[in-house]
């Protein structure tokens, strides 16, 4: 997995602290100490320090096979915007879909994976997954705007750590939360990664919004005209948007990866399936209540005979 | 039972709804709290209303649809990072959403995005000048960034685009402005014109009868009132027409008698006419005159040329 560079405390096994199911990472922190309980030691010198914090997350980003145009290049921007994840060839059948994948993500050493799933060319679902044991989601995704689209002007470093903002309704019920500790470990670039940069100049933003997950990704831009000064006209900085924009619709979250016992099902989900064939069966009607239409109307007619026109002669030569 | 009545109502087929009692029938061992959640949503209201990303909610929530509150908060737990993680390995940021956003309305929708954005760098902000770690990009930093130069250019040269057309199109409502109401200016002027002209010669009309029924006596008071005598005297127009030469070829307009910049124009006349040579007098070709019309022998002689081109 990771090798160690600078930071080159060996860690031979790290210590379990408690019973998770998550691997234990060592904690560290730049500032020294400044968490609670390491007041009393030193993490710098002690080599095997239990409280070292490092994000080891990687992402695995597949997709399934008979993607669309727009949902691929929806992956590659994903790709670009995450570089703490590995990008994988397309995966094939859907049959045996969860133990490929668990198995993919294993060979590669990542510990979390965004799979994009396009069925029928039309519909886009996406799977995000905890890779080891870790709940898993399943998404529906909607207004798929990519990077390339000329309106979104915007740019920003590449690998950049971003900053995530979430609405406050996120700490409104137990599955956002769920799903926001999901998103911070996915789509947060780890803090010494080695393609990461310095200067954190995009913002993502997260929001629900009538039961859906928006993404928006904006570059924080600032007039240029002072140079250096830390408070450089904060107040005119301006947001640009740079990124993929697309909405999520969460449909079930598992406790396991790509399967195990469903913790929870939205309840107001309909499978774009299902709209389509209801839009058809509205429309398969219409002929037949246009001849029935007729038929009322003619047998209303002549059980109601109009009376006879007075002006019906006026003209008549 | 009841959302089986109401798939049915709405024309589907048991086996459509087999996806959504999925769930049902693999989980075994995890406490079902089906109930629990769907007290808590019944208050939705949401008829099928068609949201913009063309998807269709379920007029009333699903009855059985599973939500796991244990299980989740436990997953929760299971995955979280320990929690004296310090701030900045998670750089996530809560922000309030005071009111209900629409979503059909995009603008509003958009201007949500955009303040929780801007309100989370603000925050972020503050806490990395307390911490005293850079923040924003400094402008000579040079790095790979997400999007190509080459993309760059060709957003640059659409923005330059549009900023075009908008111009254009002002430039030409301005002109399409102006022309309609130098039009109306100038019916303005003609009508003035006319009207002077009508009353001058009604004018003189009123006179003529006027004399004609005072039986033509001769006097002061027969004239008409012209204007003569009150003092005003005859006013020439300011275009300067009169006073031009018959061969002046530059139309009555070139200035007759300006100091300065006489010398300038005769220079300029003197260049032109050095370069392109003499354009010649204008219109003293032919000439109706007292002397050509006597001279009717002469015609038949000094037109042979001309007389080839007569039909014969």
């Amino acid at each position: 997995m990771g090798k160690k560079r600078k930071h080159s405390e060996t860690q031979t096994a790290e210590p379990r602290k408690k019973d998770e199911g998550a691997p234990e990472r060592p904690k560290r922190t730049l500032m020294g100490w400044k968490d609670k309980d390491e007041v009393n030691q030193q993490t710098e010198s002690s080599p095997d320090s239990p409280q070292v914090f490092r994000n080891k997350e990687k992402v695995m980003v597949t997709c399934s096979r008979r993607i669309n145009y727009r949902y691929r290049h929806l992956m590659l921007n994903m790709v670009s915007l995450l570089p703490h994840c590995k990008k994988d060839n397309k995966v094939e059948s859907r049959s045996s879909k969860g133990a490929t994948l668990n198995e993919l993500i294993e060979l590669r050493g990542c510990s979390s994976a965004l799979f994009f799933e396009c069925r029928k060319h039309q519909d886009l679902y996406m799977w995000m997954a905890r890779c080891p044991n870790g709940p898993s989601v399943k998404f529906l995704v909607n207004a798929v705007h990519t990077m390339e689209e000329l309106k979104l002007t915007g740019n920003h470093l590449k690998g950049s750590r971003p900053l995530l903002t979430f609405s406050s309704n996120f700490e409104k019920d137990a599955h956002w939360k769920l799903l926001k500790e999901m998103i911070i470990q996915i789509f947060g670039t780890p803090k010494e990664h080695r393609k990461s940069k310095p200067y954190h100049d995009h913002v993502f933003v997260f929001s629900i919004v009538d039961d859906h997950i928006w993404f928006r990704n904006y570059q924080k831009s600032v007039p240029h005209n002072e140079s250096d000064k830390m408070v450089r006209g904060l107040d005119k900085m301006t947001l640009v948007e740079v990124g993929p924009r697309f909405c999520l619709n969460p449909i079930k979250i598992f406790a396991g990866s790509f399967g195990g016992p469903t913790l929870y099902e939205n309840p107001f989900y309909v499978s774009p399936n299902q709209i389509r064939a209801l839009e058809k069966r509205k429309k398969a009607g219409k002929y037949a209540k246009k001849v029935k239409a007729k038929t009322r109307r003619k047998m209303h007619e002549q059980s109601n005979p109009l009376e006879p026109d007075e002006f019906a002669d006026m003209w008549r030569e | 039972m009841e959302m089986m009545l109401y798939f049915h109502a709405m024309g589907l087929r048991r086996k459509d709804l087999s996806f959504l009692q999925s769930g049902k029938a693999v989980e075994d061992n995890v406490n079902d709290v089906m109930g629990d959640y769907s007290e808590e949503d019944d208050s939705e209201s949401v008829s099928e209303s068609e949201s913009d990303q063309e998807d269709v909610k379920l007029a009333e929530p699903s009855k059985t649809a599973i939500y796991n509150r244990e299980g989740l908060v436990e997953k929760c737990e299971d995955i979280s990072w320990p929690e004296n993680v310090g701030w900045m390995h998670k750089l996530s940021l809560d922000v309030d959403q005071e009111k209900e956003v629409d979503v059909n309305d995009d603008l509003a929708r958009e201007l949500a995005f955009f303040t929780q954005a801007l309100e989370g760098t603000r925050a972020a902000f503050d806490k990395f000048q307390s911490m005293g770690l850079p923040f924003l990009r400094p402008p000579d930093y040079y790095a790979e960034m997400v999007k190509t130069d080459a993309h760059m250019q060709k957003v640059k040269g659409k923005l330059l685009a549009q900023k075009r057309q908008i111009e254009e199109s002002e430039e030409r409502r301005k002109a399409r402005d102006a022309k309609r109401i130098a039009k109306e200016v100038q019916a303005e002027k003609l009508k003035e014109r006319a009207k002077q002209k009508k009353q001058e010669i009604e004018e003189v009309k009123k006179w003529r009868k006027q004399r004609q029924q005072s039986g033509f006596k001769d006097g002061k008071d027969g004239m008409p009132d012209l204007g003569f005598e009150n003092g005003k005297a005859f006013e020439r127009s300011s275009k300067k027409r009169p006073g031009v030469s018959r061969g002046d070829r530059s139309g009555g307009k070139a200035k007759q008698g300006g100091g300065k910049s006489n010398n300038k124009n005769k220079k300029n006349r003197e260049f032109r006419n050095s370069k392109f040579g003499f354009g010649g007098r204008k219109g003293m070709k032919k000439q109706n005159t007292a002397e050509m019309t006597n001279d009717v022998l002469a015609f038949n002689k000094s037109n042979a040329a001309g007389n080839r081109k007569r039909k014969r």
